[in-house]
């Protein structure tokens, strides 16, 4: 006996040991000799015997208690099962007997995984595995499977037993376990996975939302304060506030575009944008923060959670200081550019409308003279010639040649005329300097008449003094030659406001004339007297028209015939105060005499 | 001089060429009545038998008036757009004599009914000669209407 049993144990009972299972020294020869037979099972009622057989029968049958049970020959045929193996297979013993042990194989382990376990116990090895099988109903169970090879006395295998225990709940324990440690286990990394989005996001709109020039505020339905961003502080000065929404306006000083109303608190665009409107609006900020305030414009609208809902609000605002400025600056430069283009175009038509009238005039009234000169003069020849000297005759031709080539001279100043251009020099200029130079000119014309001369001390004007001194001797030269009918003549020079303008007036008590033609007076060669009673060119007045107007300022008369007339033109007044005395107006204007 | 009795009135503020052109006409006898405006305003009240000119009758109309377009007060181009609007003076011959050489005086000389449109010459020969055609033209060729040819009308609108 202790033959078989050797071969058996020395090695394998270490390993049995090792694996945790006890197996007591039997008699190998008798547990085989006895596996086959009913009577193992049923030893049941055979009370324990002291002898060996007793005590094995005894330790089969509790063997089969606990476990499932087969043995099969060296092919691999079933030449055993107990009663547990039938429950657990759902074959009868019939069924099994005989059959080889694919008949339960359920194609889950691979052809290796039995090729090995053969492999061992062929070679008289103990095979020790989890397999799982299939029953005769198709379902499928999990068995924790000890096959241990008897060896005959050659040391070959002579029939395999079998002990199985049947492990398929801790196996569906263990296959739903593995299951939800890898739902949870993917479910975690999904956790982590979009945490860590979330992270980055976060940190992407943090840096975004420091990082940004636009102030933005973003406030809960409540009216508290979310988001607050450092351009947000920076804009306004202030921080968040705990504040109620109707008390922001006063908070963060915050005013209508007059500057001086508080922003209605109903209409703030953020208060709007929590009641799910969106705005755009300009408003004034100013708080102790910002002592000089602050333009700013100001967007307006809703947050909405997923659903859509409104969920709060947010105002995103800018400084538009400077821009506004800009725009104001703007505004007002073309307003400027407006008006001096009006006023250019403006000298523009009246000088082109002059020099019109000036051209159709001279070659009227100039070429009148030469005509009266070169007839005159033929008639002379004509009619008195043959009773005059040689030197006479010669005389005469020489003034009919001398005519032509007036008329041609006529041709060239017109064409100089419509060329030359005198660009206007303001300055800053004593009017009444000027005014003495004038007077000091026409002392000549002056001579041996009674002429009162009153003149006001003017301002000083922002004018042209070279073409402003031509004004006044054209003017002042008027008003002494149709004062010549009176005794004692009377030339007042003053001034009044006119539209924030300085209008100049020259009052002379002579001859007058009708206003029924004065829309005539400042035309180009107009004249409203007749050349024996008063000699003149009809080009004086039409040059104060010019130089007026040159300077953007109007001129116009009054009078009444034989009560005298009035000149007025209007002048810049200059903005200069401090105009000193050495007077480079009254050298320019000297210097232009 | 009996106004009534006038063949030319010659309107022009330069004595010189009313000289001038008087000088013409008498070489050719064709100034044998004549009547000087020396503006636009006389010229005006000569026609219409206004002002001292009162005692006048639309019945002896000048045969010709020779009209400078530059004049004092009224210039020649209102006079005669007044002469040619008027039922009364229509009739009467104005010939535009000027130193200019404008295309528009031209243009709206005929259109209000000129005559005849005459650039003054500048050489005093060819005003000679001008002046002589004018004359023999207007006072001697032409036949003018008889000389109350307007008075029916105008009594009518009365």
């Amino acid at each position: 006996m202790s033959g078989v049993i050797g071969p058996v144990k020395r090695a394998t009972a270490a390993r049995l040991v090792k694996a945790g299972i006890a197996i007591p020294p039997l008699a190998p020869a008798s547990l085989g000799g006895s596996a086959r037979t009913e009577a193992a099972e049923g030893a049941l009622a055979n009370p324990p015997g002291r002898d060996a057989e007793q005590e094995l029968r005894e330790q089969k049958y509790a063997l089969d208690q606990h476990a499932i049970v087969a043995t099969t020959d060296v092919q691999g045929t079933i030449t055993y099962v107990n009663a547990k193996f039938c429950a657990i297979s759902k074959y009868s013993r019939d069924e099994l007997l005989g059959q080889n042990h694919r008949i339960l194989n359920s194609g889950h382990h691979p052809k290796e995984f039995f090729q090995q376990m053969y492999h061992t116990i062929a070679g008289g090895q103990v095979w020790r595995g989890e397999i799982r099988n299939t029953a005769k109903d198709g379902s499928t169970y999990w068995v924790d499977t000890t096959v241990v090879p008897f060896l005959d006395a050659n040391g070959k295998p002579r029939q395999y037993m079998a002990i199985r225990a049947d492990i398929s709940e801790r196996k569906q324990a263990e296959e739903r376990l593995a299951g939800q440690t890898e739902e949870l286990s993917r479910q975690a990394a999904e956790l982590l996975r979009s945490q860590m989005a979330l992270e980055t996001q976060t940190l992407m709109l943090r840096s975004v939302l420091d990082s940004m020039e636009e102030g933005l505020a973003a406030a809960d339905e409540q009216g508290k304060f979310i988001i607050w961003n450092p351009a947000a502080l920076k804009i306004l000065g202030l921080g968040a506030t705990n504040l109620p929404s109707r008390d922001w306006s006063a908070h963060y000083g915050l005013y209508l575009q007059d500057m001086v109303t508080p922003f209605p608190a109903d209409q703030l665009p953020l208060v709007r944008a929590i009641r799910g409107e969106t705005t755009t609006t300009q408003m004034f900020v100013r708080n102790p923060e910002l002592e000089h305030g602050t333009w700013i414009e100001v967007s307006g609208s809703p947050l909405k959670d997923k659903n859509g809902a409104v969920c709060g609000g947010v105002a995103a605002f800018r400084d538009v200081t400077q821009r506004r400025a800009a725009e104001q600056e703007i505004r007002k430069l073309n307003e400027e550019l407006e008006g001096r283009v009006a006023q250019r175009t403006a000298q523009l038509e009246t000088a082109n409308h002059e020099l019109e009238a000036f051209t159709y005039s001279v070659s009227h009234d100039l070429r009148a003279p030469l005509r009266h000169i070169g007839g005159f003069s033929k008639i002379l020849s004509e009619d008195f010639g043959p009773g005059m000297p040689a030197e006479a005759q010669s005389h005469l031709k020489r003034i009919e040649e001398g005519a032509r080539r007036m008329g041609l001279l006529v041709d060239e100043l017109l064409n100089l005329a419509r060329v030359g251009r005198h660009d206007l020099e303001l300055r800053p200029t004593r009017l009444n300097l000027v005014i003495d130079e004038v007077v000091s000119l026409l002392q000549r014309e002056a001579e041996g008449r009674a002429v009162d001369w009153k003149i006001a001390e003017l301002p000083p004007a922002q004018c042209d003094p070279i073409l402003i001194k031509q004004v006044f001797q054209n003017v002042l030269a008027n008003a002494l030659k149709f004062t010549r009918p009176r005794e004692r003549a009377v030339v007042e020079i003053g001034f009044r406001q006119e539209n924030g303008q300085m209008a100049i007036m020259v009052r002379d008590n002579g001859v007058g004339f009708s206003m029924k033609y004065s829309d005539k007076l400042f035309g180009v060669f107009q004249r409203l007297h007749r050349a024996e009673d008063f000699e003149g060119t009809g080009i004086g007045l039409a040059t104060v028209h010019r130089i007026i107007h040159k300077h953007g300022g109007r001129v116009w008369a009054e009078a009444e015939v034989d009560k005298g007339a009035t000149f007025y033109f209007t002048l810049e007044a200059s903005k200069a105060t401090d105009i000193k005395a050495n007077e480079m107006t009254g050298q320019s204007a000297a210097a232009g005499a | 001089m009996n106004t009534n009795e006038v063949d030319i009135l010659l309107v022009d503020d330069s004595q010189e060429d009313v000289d001038l052109t008087l000088h013409a006409l008498r070489a050719e006898n064709l100034a044998n009545s004549f009547f000087v405006a020396r503006d636009g305003e006389e010229a005006l009240e000569f026609l219409f038998c206004t002002g001292p000119h009162a005692g006048r009758s639309f019945d002896h109309p000048p045969k010709l008036v020779l009209l400078d377009l530059k004049l004092p007060k009224i210039d020649g181009m209102q006079v005669l757009k007044r002469v040619k609007s008027d039922e009364r003076t229509r009739i009467i011959p104005v010939v535009l004599m000027t130193s200019s050489k404008e295309e528009r005086d031209l243009v709206s000389g005929y259109n209000l009914g000129a005559n005849s449109y005459i650039q003054k010459p500048v050489d005093f020969d060819e005003f000679r000669k001008m002046v002589k055609l004018l004359g023999m033209y207007w006072l001697v060729i032409n036949r003018p209407p008889l000389t109350n040819g307007w008075a029916p009308a105008a009594k009518q609108a009365q």
